[in-house]
């Protein structure tokens, strides 16, 4: 009696389990990850002429160790770790400066997230540190930079100001919900580093 | 004001009842049959007829003979032999019946009559052989004859019903809470946590992605009457691979009477200005049935540090849960449903985006983002819900075994919110289903001196990890299958000696589907190793499918005897094989709070642990003392530890990855006791632990410093129903630390420095003092109602907690005031 009582259920219950667990045995999706900013590009112009030369930042993992690239276009301009990328500018000159911030995981459908930054721009801050040696050397919002609801530029857009000849580091980052939108060096701003871009002006 | 009478008549119900035990000294002929009575119709109907069966409560055969008499008028039949009677000519109203039979308990029932009815009522047969039973399954079973095992006491319970599981447990000497702010704690047992602990919940261990650090037990421990903890894998009925501890929580069986009771907690807490509401309440019935349901709701806002509120640690919590059962004695089954809903924010200047924050953020004395006061939860924030359902079944025969079938599904849903960008704000950065089904049973034997149990489970779980987080999976998807045995034995030739021996085999299949980014995949070399599994490539990812089978052993001894009349001793040897956590071998993600990758090993092996536990008890005279050496050595120990840097877009972040290790745990736990009066008590517990890998001598991480707690109880003798305690707790630095700083570079003021991230160094010691005062329990109509009043951090210390993982963004909480009411139906 007892096993007539007691043994039906479990081996309902069992087959029940079975079924439920083995019900999804689909390939799982790929993530695509939304939020990732994976390619940061400036387009650097002087004032009054047509050529822009365009340097990259590519993202996802630069490792210290030495890496193949084999999934990644290398180009001239690369950021590869330990040698900064250099941009090369003549001396007392003005350059316009344009930032543009995609997500490239997916190379057939690359999402180009610079106006969703413009879009965002009370939240955003883009802010460019100048290490001392890089004398002579400013940054300042450019005309047609986008400006936020407090009046403060994303420099999104900015003009390059060169004067001698010198060379240094510039770091560029883009904070996430900063806590002030305006300093005069990174930690001044708060928030949180969505990218980090470093890279070697060369003024000759 | 109805509704209290209600229960008063109820408690008078119950106090009626007649407690003869011994029935057949009440002989037979000596209850008077009255033949018809005049009956008082004031116009009432009086010709309603009563038909009833009388049935035996353990095996529903009918009782014969059983004398059935009405109160009010004195009119009484016998029961036939197949158990029914009937009384003619009732009055319509209210009906007092007294029902007894030879070697029973008498029973009274009150029934209102408005028609003629068939009713069942249910004797309880004392029986010599029954009694032994009866007594046994009333009482909460031993965890372990030769273990001890840790209970709270149910002033310590209720204290902490608003304030999580683990912080309630971290009462008990050796168990550490181990944290992510304020509201999310996980309990360590003598320096091991997550997966190492098992939380088991009406026989069953919980499972809600349990490993991580940041992942508190979904789980409501107001719902429970007893909590007990074993240190170490002492209870091999429901886990094998805790070499940290056992955690169990249980209900008691209500009694088979007419009843209904309960308890209601309503608790204000001054930091955080919120409240804690818990009610449980359960209704017997004499027929053995039960129903009992209990609900907990709880609204806190950001709670405050001595110098600054700390922003966006409020919590919401909603949990109820619901059991139906049907005691017999000698059978019982019951029904349970819970459902546990939790929001917890967590710190919002926690939020970091690289190192060069991360350093920022560690520089500062306080948190970089700091609001006004808020009841708002906002990102970042974790959405926990987990749900259970369970069925069980358990049978005694006459030779006292006692056969139990259970079975029970939960589904764990775990969403974390990251601060995101635009609408991605409000999608979950994390979010994992996970659904477990047990199917377990088992059969008791016992006799005088020794006792078997032995069983066989069978664990199906499903993880799924949802895509459209628009983030890479932490956890990949996975099903994992486990299948097992465990056999326990209990051998006591005399009162005081106790032998004990167990062990629990299962055998466990992980079939995993898991994305590889093609960076990380050539960086590894995971091609010669894994290249055979890859099933499909989209995207520069691998998907990957393997089939993990670990097979893992997990054995137990213990003997358990006094050395002198006074002074108990116990041994117990834990040896236990865990296989790694799904988490340990894949898991693939970026934590924000300490700007960390973090990486799974997928060629973990088994990790083994031997861990040996002394204890000695004894009393002389006022004084009690207890003390608990143990000696821990892990194989294959798996430790997340930082390998390197990672360079992404958005900075520097230092890269964490599972490694296995042997490694040695040991300390002490202490628990003094010197009762100077009737009136006075003081206590001491201390616990102190060390771990470290073998070959280098290296600490652990997250060991807990040395912690002592003393305590002073007393009452005075004037005011009645009081008792005061003043603690004093102080937990000194942990000076064995691994070091894992490392430095980096950052550009600040126009120049590029090196800078030291300082993650390792734990923080300094801290002293804190609480203050309790209870009053209670007093009358409160048919009630009995308690009041408390708890202070916490008397002194509003501020202080950092090295086994708080927030630890490097702000301190402690301040000063606690904490109001609690208690009601007991």
């Amino acid at each position: 009696m007892l096993k007539k009582l007691h043994i039906k259920p479990i081996i309902t219950l069992c087959l029940f389990v079975l079924i439920f667990a083995c019900s999804k045995s689909d390939d799982p999706d790929p993530a695509h990850e939304e939020e990732a900013i994976t390619l940061v590009t400036l387009e650097v112009s002087k004032v009054g002429s047509s050529e822009t030369t365009k340097y990259n930042f590519e993202v996802e993992g630069h490792d210290h160790a030495d890496e193949d690239h084999e999934d990644e276009e290398d180009e001239d301009h690369d950021d590869h770790d330990g040698e900064h990328t250099e941009i090369e500018l003549e001396a007392n000159s003005s350059y316009n400066v344009s930032m543009f911030i995609y997500n490239d995981t997916d190379p057939n459908n690359v999402e180009n997230i610079t106006s969703e930054i413009i879009e965002e721009k009370d939240e955003h801050q883009i802010f460019y540190a100048i290490t001392d040696e890089l004398s002579g050397f400013s940054i300042t919002s450019a005309s047609d930079d986008t400006v936020d609801s407090n009046g403060n530029p994303l420099f999104i857009k900015t003009t390059w100001t060169t004067t001698g000849e010198t060379s240094g580091e510039v770091v560029g980052y883009l904070i996430h919900k900063p806590t002030s939108k305006t300093g005069s060096t990174r930690n001044d701003f708060g928030g949180a580093t969505d990218f980090e871009i470093d890279f070697e002006v060369h003024v000759e | 004001m109805s509704f209290l009478s209600f229960i008063a008549e109820l408690l008078n119900l119950k106090l009626n009842k007649c407690k003869c035990s011994r029935c057949f000294t009440v002989p037979k002929t000596a209850v008077s049959i009255s033949l018809l009575a005049a009956c008082f119709c004031y116009g009432q109907k009086c010709d309603l007829k009563l038909e009833g069966q009388i049935l035996d409560l353990h095996d529903n055969s009918p009782i014969s003979a059983a004398l059935i008499k009405v109160l009010d008028n004195d009119q009484a039949v016998f029961s036939n032999d197949k158990g029914f009677f009937i009384l003619k000519n009732q009055c319509s109203g209210k009906i007092k019946l007294k029902i007894s039979h030879l070697n029973c308990e008498d029973i009274y029932q009150e029934l209102n009559l408005n028609k003629s009815v068939f009713k069942k009522f249910y004797l309880e047969h004392h029986i010599e052989s029954l009694e032994e039973v009866i007594v046994e399954e009333r009482k909460i079973k031993k965890l372990s004859t030769t273990a001890n095992a840790y209970s709270l006491s149910d002033l310590q319970k209720d204290q902490y019903s608003g304030r999580g599981l683990a912080k309630a447990l971290e009462q008990i000497s050796g168990v550490n809470v181990l944290s992510t702010g304020n509201v999310i704690s996980k309990p360590m047992i003598h320096g091991m946590f997550g997966s190492r602990v098992g939380i088991i919940y009406d026989g069953v261990q919980i499972e809600n992605q349990q490993w991580g650090q940041d992942h508190a037990p979904n789980i409501d421990q107001n719902a429970f009457e007893e909590i007990r903890l074993i240190k170490g894998a002492g209870v091999l009925k429901y886990s094998g691979d805790t070499p940290g501890g056992v955690v169990v929580l249980e209900n008691d069986l209500p009694m088979v009477n007419d009843s209904l009771y309960g308890k209601s907690i309503l608790s204000g807490m001054s930091n955080g200005r919120g409240f804690n509401f818990v009610s449980s309440w359960t209704r017997s019935y004499n027929s053995g049935n039960y129903f009992k349901a209990q609900a907990m709701i709880k609204r806190m806002g950001d709670f405050s540090a001595p110098k600054y509120i700390l922003s966006n640690t409020g919590t919401d919590e909603n949990n109820i849960s619901l059991t139906y059962g049907k005691n017999k004695i000698l059978s019982h089954w019951k029904a349970n449903f819970s459902y546990f809903s939790q929001e917890i924010g967590i710190l919002r200047s926690s939020h970091i985006g690289n190192v060069n924050d991360l350093v920022h953020a560690i520089e500062l004395a306080s948190p970089t983002i700091i609001r006004p006061f808020s009841h708002q939860i906002a990102s970042p924030k974790q959405s926990n819900k987990h749900y259970t359902a369970g069925i069980q079944f358990s049978k005694r025969n006459r030779s006292n075994g006692k056969l139990n079938a259970k079975y029970s599904w939960q589904r764990n849903n775990r969403k974390e919110y990251d601060v995101r960008r635009g609408e991605l704000n409000n999608k979950p950065s994390i979010d994992l289903t996970l659904d477990t089904h047990d199917l377990f049973s088992n059969y008791q034997w016992k006799r005088s001196n020794w006792s078997l149990d032995s069983g066989v489970f069978l664990q199906i779980q499903d993880n799924f990890s949802n895509p459209f987080t628009g983030t890479r999976r932490l956890i990949p998807d996975y099903i994992k299958t486990e299948l097992g045995t465990y056999f326990t034995a209990s051998l006591s030739p005399s009162n005081d000696f106790s032998l004990g021996f167990g062990f629990r085999f299962g055998h466990q299949n992980n079939h995993v589907k898991k994305y590889y980014k093609n960076k990380r995949w050539n960086d590894e070399n995971y091609q010669d190793q894994l290249g055979a599994f890859v099933i499909k490539e989209v995207l520069s990812q691998k998907l990957v499918e393997q089939r993990l089978i670990f097979n893992n052993l997990s054995v137990n001894t213990g003997v358990k005897f006094p050395l002198t009349e006074e002074l108990k001793f116990s041994l117990n040897i834990f040896h236990t094989e865990r296989a790694p956590d799904i988490a340990e071998m894949f898991s693939d993600g970026l934590h924000h709070s300490l700007a960390t990758i973090e990486y799974g090993n997928p060629f973990l092996r088994s990790e083994t642990t031997q861990k040996l536990v002394l204890n000695f008890e004894e009393k002389i005279g006022k004084f009690t003392y207890e003390i608990s050496p143990y000696y821990t050595r892990g194989q294959n120990y798996i430790i997340i530890e930082p390998t390197g840097i990672e360079y992404t877009i958005r900075g520097a972040f230092p890269v964490w990855e599972y490694r296995p290790v042997n490694a040695i745990i040991r300390g002490f736990d202490l628990d003094l006791s010197l009762r100077l009066s009737d009136r006075i008590e003081l206590k001491n517990n201390s616990s102190w632990i060390e771990g470290y890998e073998k070959a280098t001598k290296t600490p652990l991480i997250n060991i807990p410093p040395l912690t002592t707690t003393n305590q002073i109880l007393f009452s005075f003798s004037n005011w009645k129903s009081f008792l005061m305690s003043l603690s004093s707790k102080t937990i000194m630095r942990q000076n064995q630390f691994p070091n894992h700083n490392f430095e980096a570079s950052v550009v600040e003021n126009g120049k590029r420095v090196n800078k030291l991230v300082d993650i390792s160094t734990p923080p300094k010691a801290y002293h804190l003092l609480g203050m309790e005062l209870h009053w209670g329990p007093y009358p409160l109509n048919s009630n009995k109602i308690s009041l408390s009043l708890i202070f916490d951090n008397v002194f509003n210390t501020s202080y950092r907690n090295y086994l708080n993982r927030l630890r490097l963004f702000a301190d402690e909480m301040g000063r606690n005031v904490m109001l609690q009411i208690k009601i007991y139906h």
